[in-house]
């Protein structure tokens, strides 16, 4: 077993993981962060997308040991309040989902794309989202949630400038 | 009274209630569960497709420093009731039955079918354990395709079957069969195959099992379509009373059929936790989901069409076989459903349908969203193939074959009426949103520059109801059932056995309860996921909106006249003269009078009263569907294919959709985009493979390949004004037209593009490999 020390959502929190533990079995497991869906095991899926040092990375390639040190963001904490983040309110206005189960890969995987991009277009959308699989949706849904989301961002941003 | 009160929330895009928790990643889903002393299970599979199983041997794994406990098969059925599909046994399948058990015993029956179970402190040392199971094969040679399953030489999976025989041969004849085609103008011949493909829930199966030995009560949080059903299996399969077995449900990420009952695993792990006396969770990894949860279709169809000269469709004569797999689910059940969907909302004067369902070396056949749906495949590709011939548009063909809106409706050739059908509304929709004319100028003009562009449309009709039929529906999808209560804090409670998997009950039911009753939106509470306190209830076949809704008005109609007549002696006036809005009681012009709906039910609560009066605020609710009526419509297409890659683009992509009145818009248009997402995905990307051995070959996700937001369009969608059948109730069921009709639709479209290579497609499954050789091998040279 390997101590590990790391911050996520803000907090300082330790464990203890077997080397070859996931951090997504980790966050689960270990730290009872269950927000964090498990969906293929092999990269695929991205719903255990969570932010690492501000780059989105699938939990489930990751060792948990990997991420001793690091600063991790889980959909726990977007809103820490317990209410929604802006991205979370305009997917919820948008209907972007249905069974909810990749939802929090999407959610963590537009949250980077938006804070890198945060006037994307449907097309940079589209294809910054391609590596998430939903199966309720046909996608449509989730991208306006990220449109709406980033233009209500805009709209912010002009009216603060 | 708020201005809210005065609009209704029923047919408004209210904002899903489920969303808070989805959204934050506070929902639980089955393996969000931890139960103090919790053990896990990981199961040992057959890499073989079919072999006799010479020996097991779990001792290594039970050394394993973590290892709790490992069965073999031989020890697991000793400790459960071997027997049929519990599914199939409540919906009364009286064909061929398969007797089995849960893990393999003397044989393996598909690559991923699981021979002993190991139960460790955590998953990795439960695999750890598996590792170290060792298991002797015999090889026996693989069934694996229907035509060798249906030779009476190949090896028998089931020994109590004698054969691979899973529905015996029928044929059933409608109207003057031979007479038809003997007197029509063409008869055209085809073979037509869909593919085997899968549900792929982004949640595989899983469940905790937890027995309490001193009470002799087993505890399953399940990951299902129905807690009754699951609890039905668990209790047969493990030899238990039904009321010492409880099934509870959280939120379930997605299943689309996957997930009806329980599954040989799940109650593999609920035997193994009663043995253990501990909680036992079993979650499936995706190769398991992939190779072992079950799988799709595999239908082959041929076909034989009378048609006159100018483009009527007099009569089709299909044999069909369907290849449901090993351990047989409802797969043997599904062509009678096809059988009685094939005509749609034509006009066909006979109909010939034979059927044989045979057990092949591959993963269990489950339901998957629209199980009948090639009925639809293969009406609406011979439609598009008798057109070709007769050089007719798509279009053309499909109006002058549908049947007209009469009064009595027409009836179709299997025996039901068209009641209030709107197909060819649907389909004339659909001409003004697509100019047709404008794109076949720019077809043309395309392909002059070497582009090919193709245009499909599809029409469907579904069963969701269905059309009133004389005789009382019973079983899993006979009535609906809901017991209501005004809580004392003022909630109105519904007690539904849906369990919903995405498809927003919570939200739904609740715009439904409270435009009924009288309270806000955010005053309803949709109970669900316990056996103990919910009635019956199955998710799927598209009924809930129809039957869970009209259930939910009706009941709360009902509520709402028992908590009048209680309120009417509480505040001194008659019961006609009261009314509920916004949560309040009051009499009419009289809003002084106002009570809350929770003080009513207080009052209720405390008594006494005399025996005259009627404190208990509930009522227990039945619905048999009203008036029912047909969910339907048509897709169009437009798609452009490479071809030098054979890669298809979807480039426009319209329903003109009826399901009747919409209770919440956009939960509709979801329902209606995921299922065509999936039927994109069944035509370009997604295959269930098997190697000729049986080995599989598509148990990951660089395998099986999944639509992405790059695979799927903007999907438009037209609501048509629908045809009232019912003085309440006109909501019909919308989940599982997307996937029955987007294929035809997507192949019409690329048979279309593809039309200056003279190539003609009788399958569903066309990747970019198969496009390029059904180029190579279309006969016009260009």
């Amino acid at each position: 077993m390997v101590d590990i020390t790391l911050r996520i959502n803000g907090a300082t929190r330790t464990g203890s993981a077997e080397a070859r533990k996931t951090l997504a079995d980790f966050l689960r497991d270990d730290l009872n962060l269950t927000g964090t869906h498990v969906g293929c095991e092999h990269g695929v899926c991205g719903a255990c997308t969570v932010i690492v040092d501000g780059r989105a990375v699938r939990s489930c390639l990751m060792l948990a040991v990997q991420a001793a040190g690091h600063e991790v963001t889980t959909i726990e904490g977007l809103a820490p309040d317990g209410g929604l983040g802006p991205l979370q309110q305009a997917m919820w206005d948008s209907h972007s989902f249905q069974c909810g189960f990749c939802t929090p890969g999407f959610v963590m995987q537009a949250t980077a794309l938006l804070s890198d991009h945060p006037n994307a277009d449907e097309q940079q959308i589209r294809e910054a989202l391609s590596g998430n699989i939903c199966r309720c949706t046909g996608y449509q849904s989730i991208i306006d949630g990220v449109l709406l989301a980033a233009q209500r961002n805009r709209q912010g941003a002009n009216r603060e400038g | 009274m708020t201005a809210m009160a005065a609009e209704r929330y029923t047919g408004a895009s209210i904002k899903r209630s489920e969303d808070p928790r989805i959204l934050t990643g506070t929902g639980r889903y089955v393996d969000d569960i931890k139960l103090p002393g919790m053990l896990h299970a990981a199961f040992v599979r057959s890499p073989m497709a079919h072999a006799r199983v010479l020996s097991v041997d779990v001792s290594a794994a039970r050394e394993l420093p973590g290892v709790v406990a490992a069965f073999t098969g031989a020890e697991l059925e000793a400790m459960t009731v071997p027997g049929p599909d519990a599914l199939m046994a409540l919906m009364g399948w009286a064909g061929p039955t398969p007797q089995f058990t849960l893990l393999a015993t003397d044989k393996v029956r598909f690559a991923g079918d699981p021979v002993a179970v190991v139960i460790a402190e955590t998953r990795y040392l439960a695999e750890d354990g598996c590792e170290l199971v060792e298991v002797e094969y015999d090889d026996l040679p693989p069934v694996t395709d229907a035509s060798f399953a249906l030779d009476p030489g190949s090896p028998p999976l089931f020994a109590n079957l004698g054969d691979n025989i899973a529905r015996t041969h029928s044929r059933h004849e409608f109207g003057e069969v031979s007479a038809t085609f003997a007197s029509a103008d063409r008869v055209s011949g085809f073979h037509i195959d869909v593919h085997r493909h899968q549900n792929v829930p982004m949640e595989g199966r899983g469940c905790v099992a937890s027995y309490d030995a001193d009470h002799g009560v087993m505890t399953m949080y399940a990951a299902t379509q129905s807690v009754h059903v699951t609890k039905i299996a668990v209790a047969m399969r493990l030899g238990m009373e039904h009321d010492k077995v409880r099934v509870l449900a959280g939120d379930i990420g997605g299943s689309f059929g996957l997930k009806i009952g329980a599954s040989r695993e799940e109650l593999a792990a609920a035997a193994a936790s009663r043995a253990v006396g501990r909680p036992v969770k079993w979650v499936e990894d995706r190769g398991e989901n992939l190779s072992a949860s079950g799988q799709a279709r595999e239908e082959s169809f041929d076909v034989r069409a009378a048609v006159s000269n100018d483009g009527d469709l007099l009569g089709l004569d299909v044999k069909m076989v369907i290849d449901t797999g090993s351990y047989p689910g409802m797969g043997a059940m599904v062509p009678d459903i096809m059988e009685a969907m094939l005509p749609g909302p034509y006009k066909l004067a006979a109909m010939g349908f034979e059927s044989t369902a045979v057990t092949t070396n591959k993963a269990c056949y489950v339901a998957y969203r629209g199980p009948w749906a090639s009925e639809t495949f293969v009406r609406e590709r011979v439609l598009d193939l008798i057109a070709k011939d007769l050089s007719l548009d798509p279009l053309e063909i499909r109006l002058r074959n549908v049947a007209p809106r009469t009064d009595p409706p027409a009836v179709m050739i299997t025996g039901r009426p068209l009641v209030g059908v709107t197909s060819r509304e649907s389909l004339e929709r659909v001409a003004q949103l697509v100019d047709f004319p404008a794109f076949r100028r720019r077809q043309a003009e395309a392909r002059a520059h070497g582009r090919y562009l193709g245009i499909g449309v599809a029409t469907f009709i579904e069963a969701a109801p269905g059309p009133r039929t004389p005789e009382a529906g019973s079983g899993p999808m006979g009535n609906e059932s809901m017991r209501l209560r005004l809580e004392e804090d003022g909630i109105v409670a519904l007690f539904t056995g849906q369990m919903p998997h995405g498809q927003s009950h919570q939200t739904t039911l609740a715009q439904i309860a409270a435009d009924e009753f009288g309270v806000p939106f955010e005053q309803v509470r949709i109970v669900i996921g316990d056996s103990d306190v919910v009635p019956f209830g199955l998710t799927g076949g598209s009924r809930s909106a129809t039957m869970t809704g009209g259930v939910t008005l009706h009941g709360a109609r009902q509520l709402k006249a028992k908590v009048l007549d209680f309120a009417a002696h509480l505040m001194e006036a008659s019961a006609q003269d009261l009314l509920i809005t916004d949560g309040n009681v009051w009499v009419r012009g009289d809003p002084a009078s106002a009570i809350t709906v929770s003080e009513v039910a207080r009052r209720a609560a405390a008594g006494p009263f005399g025996a005259d009066v009627d404190a208990k605020l509930e009522v227990e609710a039945t619905y048999d569907g009203g008036e029912g009526g047909w969910s339907g419509g048509t897709h169009c297409a437009i798609v452009e294919v490479d071809v030098e890659t054979g890669i298809v683009k979807v480039e426009r992509y319209v329903a003109a959709e009826d399901c009747g009145a919409l209770i919440n818009p956009a939960v509709v248009e979801g329902q209606i985009r995921g299922g065509i997402a999936q039927g994109i995905g069944a035509v370009l990307l997604e295959r269930s493979a098997y190697a000729e051995d049986g080995s599989f070959q598509s148990a990951t996700f660089m395998d099986y390949l999944m639509p992405t937001a790059c695979d799927v369009p903007r999907i438009e969608i037209e609501h048509l004004q629908t045809v009232p059948l019912d003085a309440d109730v006109n909501f019909r069921g919308v989940g599982e037209g997307g996937m029955i009709v987007a294929p035809p639709t997507v192949v019409n479209a690329i048979e279309d593009a593809l039309s200056p290579f003279g190539v003609r497609i009788y399958e569903q499954h066309v990747p970019p490999a198969r496009i390029l050789e059904l180029i190579a091998a279309g006969d016009s040279g260009v």
